[in-house]
């Protein structure tokens, strides 16, 4: 899970992108609670001194404290429930009956010196302090103490009011805020998600773009990409060229040593021809460098050729009449001179003078080639090979057309070459069907592309 | 019957050569585009084989040298390029055969056969002169329905004459077609190899025409 994660680049920007946003969001509901706390503390501190300053006016200088004053001051106090109120004087200890423990809060100040001054210090707020506690049914409190020191002794006044009055606010305030994190935090992600989507769009577009380059429908990447993205289209433009360059050396490579090998073979071959063992091994070793030779060829398909086809195939016709010029043979051909197809001039004569050899090999007396544009299709062509021999059975037909399958076993050891025929229709995206022909004998129907200029000229016909 | 062999490669050559010899045929092995060319068009043979990858001129060239100086011999092909784009360029350049290496010798020397009876204008691989039968694929005679046993020379100059029955063959024409380029020729043996013919068939059939050749008369 967590490798997944790390290994998709989308995934990993999310997670750490939405990891931020959370940690942010949380320190920023910690920092404004904390600011809020302190805010509500503060206005309840200004209420609890505000009674302690009441209670200090009821103290005189001698740490007496004034009960008829006391009376009219405890009037103008809180009476909510929970609020107490209490004075520690020397002798005497007066205030709310259940008044809580306290704890002893942060170290006093040392007071300042009272001697040679008149009147009370109760108005300095520094010596007003905070204390928690909690009352005796265990509620939290909190409180502002003073003590002056008076000429009977220190008098001590303390305010206290339940935590809770505090916290209700607080909790009150942090609903809202949480509810508004959440959103913000939501939004956020959406941003990212966005963000990532509009952000690595390049990235998909250059991977469908090598795609493309591998399924041959591109030679290159856009080098027009994303500053970040150009270096790499770059490379990868530099990769492909070099691969095909390298591919086209290594099938030339393959041909040349192909080519070479014959001749020494053809000698071998002589040689041997009393030793019919050694003379299949060597058939065997033949059968192979035509195999390789002949996909070596196949392999470097040119799809943005033109060939017309009515030259061409007559050409081939001519060729095959004299190939098996030792029988009467009869081959028509009936080609519209206009046709042209997208298919390179040695591959189309590889697959069609193998196809004609064919049928040549295995007809009766008559040939026939017929080719014509798709009418359903201006973008193909579809060219008839037809030979009036025994054809092949349907069952057999499909094991014909397979890739890899030689089925020559019963020929005289040329090579039926539809291999070939198959490999090249599939490099040019066309097809290849075996079929009776009316009247007897095998009909192989091919389907190539039409070159550019054909279907246009078709076009501007209708 | 005389092939003008042009191979360069030195193992397969002679051997072709030497299989070919094998077979009756009288062979001139040429090793190189520019003699190739130069044979061609100065000796008579009966039928060429022609390989493309040739040192000093391409095979392709040397067969349109030879029909752009009208040779029409027939000529066949023997290469290792397979391409069918190769072939019809050969075709183009005026061959009259093709066949791809490595290759059997027996197809060799039968489609040899074939193209050198078709240029003597026989449809049929059977040819007939009275008594006597020439069965152009096996290279094989047969006098009376019994097989004819001849030397090479004697079948060189026995097919030549059944090749074109009932006409007149020049002595030099037939000398050209039955002695390799290299022989020490004596004309004197010629009438000796016929003579021997003569003895094999029957005196009658190969007419002596003075000052000019040789007939083989079909009667029936």
């Amino acid at each position: 899970m967590v490798r997944a994660i790390l290994q998709s680049l989308h995934a990993r920007m999310l997670a750490l992108s939405i990891g931020a946003t959370l940690v942010a969001l949380v320190l920023a509901g910690w920092a404004i609670t904390t600011v809020l706390e302190r805010f509500v503390i503060g206005g309840l501190d200004q209420r609890l001194d505000a009674e302690v300053t009441l209670l200090a006016s009821t103290v005189d200088a001698n740490g007496q404290i004034d009960r008829t004053r006391l009376h009219q001051q405890l009037g103008a106090m809180e009476g909510k429930p929970g609020w107490r109120w209490q004075i520690d004087a020397p002798g005497s200890k007066l205030g709310s009956e259940d008044f809580p423990h306290l704890d002893a809060g942060p170290p006093l100040l040392p007071p300042p010196s009272l001697s040679g001054t008149e009147g009370l210090p109760f108005d300095h707020d520094d010596q007003l302090r905070p204390l928690e506690g909690a009352s005796e049914e265990g509620f939290p409190v909190h409180a502002r103490t003073m003590t002056l020191e008076t000429r009977g002794g220190p008098v001590t006044l303390t305010a206290l009011a339940p935590r809770s009055v505090v916290r209700r606010p607080i909790m009150g305030a942090l609903a809202p805020l949480m509810a508004a994190l959440a959103a913000l935090a939501a939004l956020l992600g959406g941003a990212t998600l966005i963000q990532l989507r509009l952000g690595l769009r390049p990235i998909r577009r250059l991977r469908e773009q090598v795609a493309a380059i591998r399924a041959g429908a591109r030679e290159s990447v856009d080098e027009d990409q994303a500053t970040e993205l150009k270096p790499l289209a770059v490379e990868l433009n530099a990769l492909s060229r070099e691969n095909k360059a390298a591919l086209a050396a290594a099938r030339q490579s393959a041909a040349n040593l192909a080519h070479a090998l014959k001749t020494p073979v053809a000698a071998l071959a002589l040689e041997l021809r009393d030793e019919p063992g050694r003379a299949a091994q060597l058939a065997r070793i033949d059968a192979t460098i035509r195999h390789h030779l002949a996909r070596a060829r196949a392999d470097a398909a040119d799809r943005r050729a033109t060939t017309r086809l009515a030259p061409a195939i007559e050409d081939l016709v001519t060729a095959v009449r004299r190939l098996h010029s030792d029988r009467p043979l009869t081959i028509e051909a009936d080609i519209p001179s206009d046709l042209a197809i997208a298919v390179d001039h040695q591959d189309l004569d590889e697959l069609v003078g193998n196809l004609l050899d064919n049928a040549a090999r295995f007809a009766a007396s008559r040939v026939f080639v017929v080719a014509r544009a798709l009418d359903s299709d201006a973008r193909r062509v579809v060219v008839e090979i037809g030979d009036d021999g025994p054809g092949i059975p349907a069952a057999e037909r499909s094991q014909v057309t397979k890739p890899g399958v030689r089925l020559d076993e019963r020929g005289d050891g040329h090579g039926f070459g539809l291999t070939i025929v198959t490999d090249l229709i599939a490099l040019y995206g066309g097809t290849v069907r075996l079929e009776d022909r009316q009247g007897g004998g095998l009909a192989v129907c091919l389907t190539l592309p039409a070159a550019q200029s054909t279907s246009s000229a078709q076009d501007a016909v209708r | 019957m005389r092939i003008l062999l042009v191979e360069d490669d030195r193992d397969l050559g002679p051997a072709i050569a030497h299989a070919l010899r094998g077979e009756n045929f009288a062979v001139d092995l040429v090793d190189n585009g520019i003699d190739a060319a130069h044979s061609g068009e100065t000796e008579h043979y009966d039928a060429a084989v022609l390989d493309l990858g040739l040192p000093g001129l391409d095979g392709v060239s040397v067969l349109r040298a030879w029909r752009a100086a009208q040779r029409n011999l027939p000529v066949l092909i023997l290469t290792a390029r397979d391409g069918w784009s190769d072939k019809v360029a050969g075709f183009k350049a005026g061959a009259d055969d093709y066949l791809v290496k490595p290759f059997r010798v027996e197809e060799l020397v039968m489609r040899l056969r074939a193209l050198i009876r078709r240029a003597a204008g026989h449809a049929q691989p059977l040819l007939d002169c009275g008594p006597l039968t020439f069965d152009t694929q096996t290279g094989q005679f047969e006098l009376d329905g019994l097989p004819l046993r001849l030397t090479a020379f004697e079948w060189r100059i026995l097919s030549q004459l059944i090749l074109r029955k009932n006409a007149v063959i020049e002595r030099l024409d037939l000398l050209e077609r039955v002695y390799e380029g290299d022989a020490d020729v004596d004309s004197n043996s010629l009438e000796v190899i016929v003579g021997r013919l003569r003895k094999k068939i029957g005196a009658q059939m190969i007419e002596t025409i003075r000052g000019r050749g040789y007939r083989l008369t079909c009667r029936t």
